[in-house]
């Protein structure tokens, strides 16, 4: 049996909801239902099942209904019509105390702003939810301070949320979550609001959590990279509607239908692919100012083994690789004397025009125009764009002699 | 339309018949309130003054001190300032006032704070309530007098009620906005958490509308001490008395000194409620300490008013509220009975009304005895209106008239000789005075006044009025009476009256409460043979608006003639 079972839901908002229901029924569009009756459609006859211990993505440009269906689910909204079951349980039918009751022990809410009681200690805000269940301080303190402790934030504890960084008070967030022990967190859009590089942080604590406690978690979420990382089943959602629910593997493969398909790209390869569409901000080293320290610890810090280098205003001056800086600094050279050069492009190159070229590369292309760096091409993001074209890749059996620097992921996190 | 224009809907008297019926049934109610409203501000005002001056003032100080810290700028305002108003001698009303403002405020406070959280739990409360508060502030304050004087008669309830009704809605909207701010989803926490309405609301709600709501009442307590001023002419003791007397009396020194112990009150009120709003983050961690520090000091303060009140020896006497308009012969008069009775040993309590208020007190038993009635033509009204709940004493000043005065150099004689002098403007008193009346009947039965018009606006302004006209040589038509120093000090003549409209023969005679007469035999007979003349009247008066304080002037005049004053009390 399924942890959460969700059957026929649906959630108009308005007055006129019986015909704006009719309207739905007919496939009208939301923003037609709008103007007929007043009345703006949240979700529509969703049916889903989530298993227990899965990490379960929805995801949905803002607007699709996401976040009203996470809300449903522990009834902060009504639904209009529908069943929830929660292990057997048809939670739309309980009474206002058993709705407490089931929100105190088996969900709890992660929010996209943190939602942290501003007038609260970090340790009061931890405890809030027992508090709330009336748990006796000593224990519910020590509960609270233990989850802080797996957040590695038991320092922090006497102080107030805003004097906490973002993460931080997301991590709180978590930690306030967790200590109810539910069975079910609900995260709505829970990282949208951290810079990207504590988004991954999160991501990754959230994955090693899962792997210890053995949640259900739904995870809200409109970034598909996002998604796909923490997923092991994603549903996507448009106008309230459910387009296609399957692992990252499956929407990516076999999108069910087209809106999927452009949600899932990250390009549109109806039309010609020319570099600007592929292309990747450029790491660069401003070689007039920059010395091969500062480039080794910026190439350090990114993971990278090379950088353009650039003058001032970007413009394009070469490839600056780690031996050539390691060489610099050994010989107490500047650094423009040990940059070589790199294949370069224009912006409105074709993407059939790009192939011989990284073939050949040993570097990453760069995309000049007018002596200005607008970004850089890299082997792996041509391939991506070609994969489902028809076009046929000329792969040359002999082994590539090249060794390109192995550019992490982040620089697609544009 | 026409029709529009020629039958008036009577909503005067639908209202006055409303108010008239709540006075009769819920009189009961209404008594109820006001003797325990009485005795709890009474007790509050005498505990307040039972605290030595000095011991209060030091303890206000510190406690300035304590709660802003490394900052000298408040605590010394706040001991200069109340260091000021005792050296005015206005620690009294300075106590009366702080008794009537914390209490409207407290009351409002009370009343308000659930209320606007009714109103943030429900879209319809609201709906209903905002209108309502509309009205209540945008309504003057004086309108709210005079159903407080039908429900719970004069002195300070009445004040009290006219304050929360005014002070009231800053505090209930600002408590609705608070809890209607609080974030969505702090909210939505709170309710994915299981949280009950109660647990939201003292958890979540209140300490996050804190501020907002701390402001609303700071708001509150600010518009209750606007309209202390306002009660005051309905009795409430405090330096709102002394702020309308000197505007009744144009006395611009004596206005300034109360409006500035108002200014000192308001302004350490308000530093005090704004200190009560921080930031959570930002609390101080020693407040602990000072708290306690706070909690003594109080405490101190508190001991000192109990030790006080022991030491204080209180005395029954015999009570007597005797009533007065702020006319200056009838400040005169009242002060002599006053300051003759006080040094038998008589307790007596001396309030300041507005004409009309003072009839209908003495009518209801609220004040013993006035001593303001000018009949037969004056008040003639007043007495036809109440004439069956008070007893007319005696005769306190025989020789007495009412007419139009103008200064010696102009020529007109008579009233039917006016044609457009003074840009045919009369200058008058107080809307509500019977003279006032007198006079619009006067325009209205000369057909020479036709195009003249009645300007109200007090006693003493209207003597400003002539100050300046008479420094000019200017033209002025004036409601004048005598007796009246004005008389003394400039060149007036009465103009002269054929057709009688501004009252002929006058005198002012002394009126007590029914039952006054078996509750105090001996002072009923005092007053019955109270009588003096018009020249000692005037020396009373002159002496006053030479700037000797009432009290000394009246102690003067009864110390000059003391075998009169003995002979009434045979």
């Amino acid at each position: 049996m399924p942890k959460v079972e969700i059957k026929q839901l649906t959630k108009i908002f308005g007055k006129r909801r019986k015909a704006a229901l009719e309207l739905v029924k007919q496939n009208v569009s939301k923003d037609e239902i709008l103007k007929k009756t007043g009345s703006t459609v949240g979700v529509y006859d969703i049916n889903l099942a989530i298993n227990e211990g899965e990490i379960f993505v929805i995801m949905g440009l803002s607007g699709s209904g996401k976040s009203t269906l996470v809300r449903l689910l522990n009834r902060l909204s009504e639904p209009t019509a529908g069943q929830l079951m929660i292990d057997g349980q048809d939670i739309t039918k309980l009474n206002k105390k058993e709705l407490l009751d089931i929100r105190r022990r088996k969900m709890s809410m992660v929010f996209q702003n943190f939602a942290l009681l501003p007038h609260r200690t970090i340790l009061e805000n931890t405890e809030f939810g027992l508090e709330i269940q009336g748990v006796p301080k000593a224990e519910r303190q020590k509960r609270a301070e233990h989850a802080l402790d797996n957040a590695k934030l038991l320092a922090f504890k006497d102080q107030y949320p805003d004097q906490l960084s973002g993460g931080m008070q997301q991590r709180v967030g978590l930690a306030r979550a967790l200590t109810n022990d539910p069975d079910i967190l609900l995260m709505d859009e829970a990282f949208s609001a951290l810079d990207p590089l504590v988004r991954r942080e999160m991501q990754d604590e959230l994955l090693d959590l899962q792997a210890n406690v053995q949640k259900t978690i739904i995870f809200i979420t409109h970034d598909l990279d996002e998604a796909l990382r923490l997923g092991d089943r994603i549903a996507i959602m448009k106008d309230g509607k459910l387009m296609q629910v399957g692992t990252g593997e499956e929407i990516l493969t076999n999108p069910e239908n087209d809106y999927v398909k452009t949600f899932t790209e990250g390009v549109d390869r109806s039309k010609v692919l020319v570099a600007e569409n592929i292309m990747i901000p450029a790491l660069t080293t401003n070689v007039i100012v920059d010395g091969p320290t500062v480039a080794l610890r910026r190439m350090q810090e990114k993971e990278v083994s090379g950088l353009v280098a650039v003058g001032r205003h970007l413009t394009f001056r070469g490839y600056l690789s780690a031996d050539a800086a390691v060489r610099a600094r050994k010989a107490q050279l500047p650094l423009r004397d040990v940059i070589v050069d790199m294949p370069v492009i224009t912006p409105d190159t074709l993407i059939s025009d790009i192939l011989p070229i990284i073939y050949d590369a040993t570097t990453p292309v760069a995309v000049v125009e007018d002596g200005r760096l607008r970004g850089v091409v890299i082997r792996g993001l041509v391939l991506e764009a070609l994969a489902d074209t028809d076009e046929e890749i000329k792969s040359s059996e002999a082994a590539p002699h090249v060794t390109e620097p192995i550019e992490r992921e982040e620089m697609q996190d544009v | 339309m026409s029709n529009l224009l020629v039958s008036k809907l009577p909503v005067e008297k639908w209202v006055s018949e409303g108010v008239d019926w709540l006075t009769q049934h819920l009189s009961g109610f209404f008594n109820v309130i006001q003797s325990a409203g009485d005795a709890m501000m009474t007790g509050m005002t005498n505990g307040l003054l039972a605290i030595p001056m000095f011991l209060m003032i030091a303890g206000v100080f510190l406690i300035a001190l304590v709660t802003s810290p490394r900052r000298w700028g408040f605590p010394i305002f706040t001991l200069a300032g109340l260091l000021l108003i005792a050296n005015q001698g206005l620690w009294q009303d300075l106590m009366s006032t702080m008794t009537l403002v914390i209490m409207s405020a407290l009351i409002s406070l009370v009343i308000g704070v659930p209320l606007g959280i009714t109103m943030a739990k429900s879209d319809r409360t609201q709906a209903l309530v905002q209108p309502i508060l509309d009205f209540m502030q945008t309504m003057p304050g004086f309108v709210y007098l005079i159903p407080a004087v039908a429900f719970f008669g004069i002195g300070v309830v009445p004040g009290v009620f006219a304050s929360i009704i005014f002070a009231l809605p800053p505090v209930v909207r600002m408590t609705n906005l608070g809890i209607r701010q609080v974030p969505v989803e702090l909210v939505e926490a709170a309710d994915s958490f299981g949280a009950t309405s109660w647990q939201k609301l003292l958890k979540l709600e209140l300490p996050n509308a804190k501020n907002t709501i701390l402001a609303g009442a700071n708001q509150t307590i600010m518009l209750a001490l606007s309209m202390v001023v306002t009660a005051s002419m309905i009795g409430a003791p405090g330096l709102g008395r002394g702020v309308l007397t000197a505007v009744q009396h144009a006395d611009i020194g004596a206005g300034f000194v109360n409006g500035l112990a108002l200014v000192i009150l308001a302004i350490i009120m308000d530093r005090f409620t704004q200190k009560l709003n921080t930031k959570p983050s930002q609390k101080l961690p020693q407040s602990r300490k000072r708290h306690w520090f706070v909690l003594a000091t109080l405490l101190v303060m508190v001991g000192g008013g109990i030790v006080n009140s022991f030491a204080m020896t209180s005395q029954s006497h015999e009570k007597i509220s005797l009533g007065y308009v702020e006319w200056d012969s009838e400040v005169a008069s009242t002060n002599v009975i006053g300051q003759a009775l006080k040094a038998r040993g008589y307790e007596v309590s001396l309030t300041p009304l507005d004409n009309a208020v003072l009839w209908q007190s003495v009518a209801s038993g609220q004040i013993d005895v006035s001593l303001s009635a000018w009949l037969p033509n004056t008040h003639r009204a007043l007495l036809k209106k109440y004439e069956n709940d008070l007893t007319v004493v005696g005769t306190s000043l025989s020789d007495v008239k009412t007419g139009l005065v103008v200064p010696d150099y102009m020529s007109a004689q008579s009233i039917s000789d006016l044609t457009t002098e003074a840009n045919q403007v009369i200058t008058g008193i107080e809307p509500g005075a019977s003279m006032m009346i007198a006079t619009e009947n006067t325009i209205k039965a000369y057909p020479n006044l036709a195009g003249w018009q009645l300007q109200t606006s007090s006693s003493g302004a209207m003597v400003s009025a002539l100050e300046k006209a008479y420094k000019n040589k200017e033209e002025i038509v004036m409601t004048g009476w005598s007796p009246h120093w004005m008389f003394s000090k400039y060149q007036l003549h009465y103009l002269e009256d054929p057709k009688a409209t501004m009252g002929g023969k006058e005198a002012i005679k002394t009126l007590a409460r029914k039952g006054f007469k078996s509750d105090h035999p001996e002072v009923y007979n005092i007053l019955a043979k109270f009588k003096w003349e018009a020249a000692d009247m005037e020396s009373v008066m002159l002496d006053i608006q030479s700037g000797m304080k009432p009290t000394k002037a009246a102690d003067k005049w009864l110390k000059a003639n003391a075998k009169t004053v003995d002979s009434w009390f045979e």
